[in-house]
């Protein structure tokens, strides 16, 4: 008897640190997120009294960089994507006995943090630099500058949110029994063939959660264009801080995070409908 | 637990990952929020002096703004034990970061703050600052700069005490371009996309207007959102490479920027590590202002506060600040110090200007109200392009 009861209410209290920090962490601060989006007034002074105005004016005057930073974090998943699955590919299939020693070198970059990386990047793309002289001289940089354009702000976002994609990728190639494709070219399959039908469907749980992770943080990203970008290429994310921490419109910063929170909700809801909830949970989920 | 849940159970950690990290990057976002509501009390208390100052005192100033030796000579000279952190980056983050203590009555601690003359009028005309009791500031009283004792915003410096003063006008490398002597040079397309402006309203716009002979003192709304929109032409054109604070210093000695707008304490500084670099006062003029000490509202030990302030109004202790700092001194006396000690220094002009040097320069002009909301929004607008 009790210890049905135990059986029944373990899981209750396994759940209740996950529970805690959730509530404690995002339910509240989300709470004031969403009564601050609707206050007006100036700092010091804010009213709340459902300034529901605050919400079409973020989307209003922000409509440029709102579709930059998707544009920005669309390409950076797309360059990610494509660098990462072969990489991935060869990880999980082909490293042998290297397979450790390459993931380390996957995961290597995450010893130095994110900011000194990106500032790395201000280097690496100055002028002067040979990497702007060589683009320059093939054409890519016909304004003979790299840092501080869209361009450079792309590249930040791919470099570094690259592990992210790379890694669950690797992991469901990773899982993939080789006997299928083994199986496949038994029954006559060529290479391309097997690929396309047997380990590409295999790996999508891997596509969906690696562009997921990419794209979601890379299009809320601020530090990428604040250290690489110009003049015209800031995202979102400089809007808001902006309008946070220089302008003290705390209402407009608040309204114009719940617009961003709701895009992104929005867009992954439409991209797991679209790539099927089987292709995240894996294919035993059908 | 069979094969097949076992490969559930892996694929849907992958899930929760998602999910998880999804929710941290919403949580990012989110953690700006945080209720302010009502208003702080308006009447403006005076700080209350008890005794002889001793204890301990906690100062907030921006980076690179004292030498080495001037808080423990101090400390050694007191008793007091001074907390000293350099955690102010620009006036309005710092503001954002403090108003919901001060809208407590709290200062965090801290007892000093050093920020710029418009942002400590507005947290004056908020109730977040305090009087001061000139009564424990005879070195203030005796030898501050006449010409920083009737500031526009603090006419008879009731609640603020300078730090340091400069003067924003253009740093050029002289190499690479020579003729650039007026902000309105800044736009010539010869320095396409090596022109860096600063992400000031109160100092990049007023100088574009004196180069569009407008007076920033007398100027309208209109003129300034003339100037920001050319300011604005320029950003989308992509004449001006970018928009920055203190960070042009790493784009002139990349050379990725050849001239900036910039301040006259950071080019004495630039120009140890290259000669090239040179400040100069823009044809039209430079603007001019200072970064005020406040004592906040809930100060702990506000004795102590007054007691720093006095201290470093002493000619002697102001000379080792000003000698590392090489901003423009706010200190009557310390020009006679160096001139004995390092006569080179007495003559910077970026130092001790004389009235010749800034005669075409003006003060940070008043900017208030709605005006103030519509110019901010306006230049706001074009940094986030």
């Amino acid at each position: 008897m009790i210890a049905a009861l135990r059986r029944r209410t373990a899981p209750y209290f396994l759940l209740g640190p996950g529970t805690i920090w959730l509530v404690l962490f995002f339910v509240v601060p989300l709470y004031f997120l969403a009564k601050l989006s609707l206050e007006s007034g100036f700092v010091g002074a804010f009213e709340f009294n459902w300034n529901w105005s605050n919400y079409s004016e973020a989307l209003s005057s922000y409509d440029t960089q709102f579709v930059r930073s998707f544009v920005y974090a669309g390409t950076a998943t797309l360059l990610s994507l494509i660098i990462a699955y072969p990489l991935a590919y060869v990880i999980a299939f082909k490293a042998g006995r290297w397979k450790n020693a390459l993931l380390f070198a996957v995961v290597a970059p995450f010893f130095t943090t994110y900011l000194i990386r990106t500032i790395a990047w201000e280097t690496i793309l100055s002028d002067d630099s040979p990497v702007t002289k060589f683009l320059h001289a093939v054409g890519l940089a016909p304004s003979g500058h790299v840092l501080a354009t869209s361009g450079a702000v792309i590249a930040g976002l791919t470099y570094n949110f690259l592990p992210f994609m790379i890694l669950p990728l690797y992991a469901s190639l990773d899982r993939i029994d080789t006997r299928l494709i083994e199986a496949a070219k038994d029954l006559y399959s060529s290479a391309t063939q097997s690929f396309l039908r047997v380990t590409l469907p295999l790996s999508l749980p891997g596509i969906v959660a690696g562009t997921l992770l990419t794209f979601i943080p890379a299009a809320g990203d601020y530090v990428n264009a604040q250290f690489l970008g110009g003049a015209g290429n800031r995202m979102i994310g400089n809007v808001i801080q902006s309008l946070y921490l220089s302008q003290a419109d705390y209402p407009a910063a608040a309204a114009l995070s719940f617009v961003l929170m709701v895009l992104i909700m929005v867009f992954v809801v439409v991209y797991i409908r679209f790539a099927g909830s089987e292709a995240l949970m894996g294919e035993e989920a059908r | 637990m069979g094969s097949s849940e076992k490969g559930r159970g892996r694929a849907s950690l992958l899930a929760a990952t998602a999910v998880a990290v999804l929710a941290a990057a919403i949580g990012l976002v989110a953690c700006g929020g945080g209720g302010i509501e009502g208003g702080g009390s308006k009447e403006v208390q005076t700080v209350k002096l008890e005794g002889k100052p001793s204890g301990s005192l906690t100062i907030s100033n921006w980076p690179l703004y004292i030498d080495k030796e001037t808080i423990p000579d101090f400390e050694k000279e007191t008793g007091i034990k001074v907390h000293y952190i350099e955690d102010i980056n620009s006036n309005e983050e710092f503001f954002s970061k403090m108003q919901p203590l001060l809208q407590e009555g709290e200062s965090g601690g801290r007892s000093i703050f050093v920020l710029a003359g418009y942002e400590t009028s507005k947290m004056y005309k908020l109730g977040y600052l305090q009087n001061l009791d000139k009564s424990a500031l005879p070195n203030v009283e005796r030898n501050m700069l006449q010409s920083l004792r009737h500031p526009p915003n603090d006419p008879n410096r009731a609640y603020t005490v300078p730090w340091q003063s400069g003067m924003t006008g253009i740093i050029v490398n002289k190499e690479l371009a020579p003729e650039v002597r007026s902000i309105c040079d800044l736009f010539n397309p010869k320095y396409k996309g090596k022109v860096d402006f600063l992400n000031e309203v109160r100092e990049t716009v007023p100088l574009v207007m004196k180069c569009e002979g407008t007076d920033p003192e007398t100027a309208t709304e209109a003129d300034w959102m003339k100037a920001i929109e050319k300011i604005k032409g320029a950003a989308e054109s992509g004449q001006i490479r970018r928009f920055t604070g203190n960070d042009y210093a790493r784009d002139l000695t990349s050379g990725d920027a050849v001239a900036v707008i910039g301040w006259s304490g950071d080019a004495v500084q630039l120009q140890a590590d290259n000669p090239n670099l040179e400040w100069r006062v823009p044809t039209q003029g430079c603007m001019q202002w200072s970064e005020d000490m406040v004592v906040p509202i809930g100060a702990p030990n506000p004795t102590a506060a007054e007691a720093f302030m006095n201290y470093v109004y002493e000619p002697k202790n102001q000379a080792q600040i000003a000698e590392y700092v090489n901003y423009v001194t706010p200190v009557e006396g310390v020009k006679q110090i160096f001139e004995k000690q390092d006569p080179e220094l007495a003559k910077n002009p970026l130092i001790f200007p004389s009235p010749e040097f800034t005669k075409t320069c003006s003060p940070t002009p008043p900017l208030e109200g709605e005006e103030e909301q519509n110019v901010i929004r306006a230049f706001n607008a074009v940094l986030n392009g």
